[in-house]
């Protein structure tokens, strides 16, 4: 016979409801038997009252104040047995004092959210005008950690292996072209799978998905009437939980198990996925944004406060979590834990991550203890975790940022060179020579790899590819703030007329440029990182921070495939051929030599002889590694991976000397930008000269093979 | 709405007839139902779906239950379920782990 834990029972009963003290960790709601364990952390407020409703109810059916006995130091902590937890939706009311000038904000009249929800209802369905007048807007729920994996589990693709795409996913498939089934949701980016397989990315970065409500600082447009959202949701209403709006099954509260789903699916297709997350700040604001769930629960905890008892506003909307306090970490290192062990997520890339390396009040710390707990931790320990080394306070760490030979870094400065390099700006080769090596400048030095360096041209913030061959300045009008917002530094160059153009000449030249862009992104040392769209020519219309767009100006374009076929079809090309060539991927700075060959040598229009001249506006490398040795290789007879990239950004072709192919060995020419006619030959083309033309601003790519045809 | 279950069973497999909605306040008599039944050795089993009208989070809950209970070698077979019950079920992806059908023919 089985007996009942005696824990499994009430030892008292308040207003109806039987309870008895519950167990302090873990925080926020978890199942015990017959039970819900409700635990909650104020370290400044005297009393705390459970809050629960009925689905979607305006008013509370019960308020159960915690018993004294009840706090284990700063948590509050109680099991309530017998409730009907699939309709539950619970808050806390903490009794505290009000001194803003010292820091404490409590209000017992708001209801606050757990931060802790790992399911929030309130905004189900996207776009859905909530009720403003709703006492308790963002409601806690109880999940189910019950999702059948069939033993899926992370990839753990090497970092230097991946091709990263990073993707909304509203915008991915919201636009009626998509023809998915559910736009805009994780299920219609399901539906997508196959596509992003034959693009070749292994990896997807999605923006927030963690749940944020789009009517934050929602505005109207004064002159177009249009509304205006938080679209991106770089700010976090909870942590924890999925958002339910980008969930087919959001009305039915089952965004845990569709994200789940779509994880899974991702994993099956060999594609891993990264969330952008943002710790940097809450949806909460400052002292005019409203009171949530932290602000109410222990403002001086989790916010960096002035002396003052005023927001630091580090990550320039609000307010700033104050993440080096241990309670706050702690947050942070739980969250993380959590995506990590239940939804199987294979890697993090932090918002704004140089904040997570302040003090509380503010100053950069040498050792940040957040950031090393992340490093170390046994759970995300096959987790990548990549940084956007900057914030909004002016820190701005790319090359420093601490990194306890972990974080990877979103490299702006291969950005900024790339983009100048490719519109011809004087002065760039010698820097380029680091980005296309991974930037040794930035990372060797402290012991760091390429792959630390998340190489990119475009990324959601800031022009998409064709914008950026399309538009020499910023065009932000429809984001409602005079064109003040966005960055003003975008290195753009527009081929001659600012925006849309019929010229087949600036069209041509257009698709060029942006060919070219990919060729260098995807043939440098480091993870590349492509945009949404950008294989298929996305524009916004030339706005470079479209980040409260809801409408085709921010949704991909599904006839562009058709318009774009060309592009897309080099793009894939280029993909592939990074994946096939391992002296692409060579994750060392250490200058090993292959055996025929150094690992990567710089050559101008003569071999070995680069032009590192301001006025130079040409340079090629050529990489090499030895291949390991498996069946196929030795039937080639090929040791030796060797790939040589020739760049010419001038405005007139030139003949460039290719270097001779080791003994045994002749080039192949797989990709020419310059080609009117065909810029990819999906066979390779056997160079018949000890060199070839390249035209003005074009791009050749060669492979050196030992059998002299084409690829297998 | 009520939850009204029909349970028959025969050799090759065992059929539950469910009539009504499923929600959070029915969930728990399909529970009770599927709790009843040894799924460790049953068999296949079939529900037959075609007079629900909805089916909650905590009725798909149930159905994961029964198939974790069930031997690997048996089969899980929702009948008739409409179109709204499979696509919640197939987005969270339970379609991995049940078969739906339309009819018992196609069984």
């Amino acid at each position: 016979m089985q007996i009942d834990r005696i824990d499994s029972l009430p030892t008292e009963d308040i207003g109806g409801f039987r309870i008895r003290p519950g167990k302090p960790l873990p925080f926020g709601v978890s199942h015990v038997p017959n039970g819900l364990n409700f635990s909650v952390y104020t370290s400044s407020g005297v009393g705390c009252t459970l809050v629960l409703f009925n689905r979607g109810e305006e008013k509370p059916f019960a308020e159960l104040p915690f018993p004294d006995s009840y706090r284990i130091g700063d948590v509050f902590c109680m099991v309530v047995f017998g409730l009907n937890y699939e309709d539950l939706e619970y808050g806390f009311r903490i009794e505290g004092p009000f001194k803003p000038e010292s820091g404490h904000r409590h209000d017992p009249t708001k209801i606050l959210m757990d931060p802790y929800a790992r399911l929030i209802s309130g905004r189900d369905v996207w776009g859905e005008m909530p009720d403003w007048q709703n006492s308790y807007p963002y409601r806690a729920r109880v999940s189910f950690d019950d999702f059948d994996w069939e033993g899926e589990r992370p990839l753990e693709i090497p970092p230097e292996d991946l091709i990263i795409y990073e993707a909304h996913v509203r915008s991915f498939t919201q636009s009626s072209t998509s023809g998915v089934k559910h736009p805009g949701t994780y299920a219609g980016l399901v539906e997508k799978i196959p596509y992003l397989q034959n693009l070749g990315i292994n990896a997807i970065e999605l923006m927030p998905i963690y749940e944020f409500d789009e009517f934050e600082n929602t505005r109207i447009h004064p002159e177009t009437s249009e509304r205006l959202y938080n679209y991106w949701g770089y700010s976090t209403v909870g942590f924890f939980a999925p958002k339910a709006s980008f969930a087919a099954t959001g009305r039915y509260g089952m965004q845990v198990d569709e994200f789940k789903q779509l994880v899974k699916s991702f994993h099956k297709a060999g594609i891993e996925v990264i969330l952008d997350v943002v710790f940097n700040h809450t949806a909460e604001g400052n002292e005019q944004g409203p009171t949530l769930s932290f602000k109410g629960l222990d403002n001086k905890t989790y916010y960096m406060l002035t002396p003052e008892g005023y927001y630091f506003n580090f990550s320039g909307t609000g307010n700033t979590l104050n993440c080096n306090n241990p309670v706050v970490r702690a947050l942070v290192l739980d969250c993380l834990r959590y995506w990590a062990a239940e939804y199987h997520i294979d890697g993090f890339r932090f918002d704004l991550a140089s904040i997570l390396g302040r003090d509380p009040w503010g100053a950069p710390l040498s050792n940040p203890p957040l950031l090393e707990s992340l490093a170390f931790d046994p759970i995300l320990s096959s987790c990548k975790l990549i940084a956007e080394a900057w914030d909004a306070g002016g820190l701005y760490q790319v090359g420093t940022f601490p990194a306890f030979g972990r974080w990877g870094e979103w490299n702006g400065k291969y950005r900024d060179c790339l983009r100048r390099y490719l519109k011809g700006d004087s002065g760039m080769v010698g820097e380029l020579a680091q980005r296309v090596q991974g930037s040794p400048d930035l990372y060797q030095a402290n012991g760091r790899s390429p792959a630390t360096s998340i190489n990119f041209i475009t990324c959601h913030d800031g022009f998409t590819l064709a914008d950026l061959v399309s538009f020499n300045d910023k065009h932000n009008e429809a984001n409602g703030e005079g064109n003040r917002d966005g960055g003003n530094d975008n290195y753009s160059w527009n081929c001659g007329v600012e925006g849309w153009s019929e010229d087949p000449e600036i069209q041509r030249l257009r698709q060029r440029q942006s060919i070219n862009a990919l060729a260098m992104l995807l043939t440098c040392r480091g993870t590349p990182m492509l945009l949404m769209g950008d294989e298929i020519g996305r524009s916004q219309l030339g706005n470079n921070n479209a980040y409260c767009i809801d409408s085709a100006v921010s949704w991909l374009d599904w006839t562009l495939l058709k318009t774009n076929v060309n592009l897309h079809h080099v793009t894939a090309g280029l993909v592939h051929f990074r994946h096939q060539h391992p002296a692409l991927r060579v994750n060392s700075f250490d200058g090993q030599s292959s055996s025929l060959l150094p690992s990567c040598s710089f050559h101008g229009t003569k071999p070995w002889t680069p032009d590192w001249s301001s006025e130079s506006r040409q340079l090629a490398w050529m990489m090499s590694v030895d291949i390991k040795q498996t069946k196929a290789s030795e039937q080639k007879g090929e040791e030796v991976d060797i790939i040589y990239v020739a760049t010419n950004m001038a405005h007139y072709a030139s003949w460039f000397e290719i270097p001779e192919a080791p003994k045994g060995y002749s080039w192949i020419l797989y990709f020419n930008t310059g080609d009117q006619k065909e810029q990819y030959y999906q066979k390779g083309v056997l160079l018949a000269d000890s060199g070839l033309l390249v035209g003005e601003r074009s791009i050749v790519i060669l492979c050196a093979s030992a059998t002299g045809t084409g690829l297998p | 709405m009520n939850l009204a279950i029909e349970s028959v069973s025969n050799d090759s497999y065992h059929l539950l007839v469910l009539e009504g909605d499923i929600d959070t306040k029915t969930a728990p008599e399909l529970f009770e139902a599927l709790n009843q039944l040894e799924l460790a050795s049953i068999g296949d089993l079939r529900i037959d779906m075609n007079s629900v009208g909805f089916m909650s989070s905590a009725g798909l809950r149930a159905l994961l239950f029964a198939k974790q209970k069930m031997s690997n070698l048996n089969r899980l077979i929702l009948i008739g379920a409409n179109n709204e019950i499979i696509e919640v079920i197939t987005k969270t992806g339970l379609s991995d782990a049940v078969m739906l059908v339309t009819s018992h023919d196609e069984i």
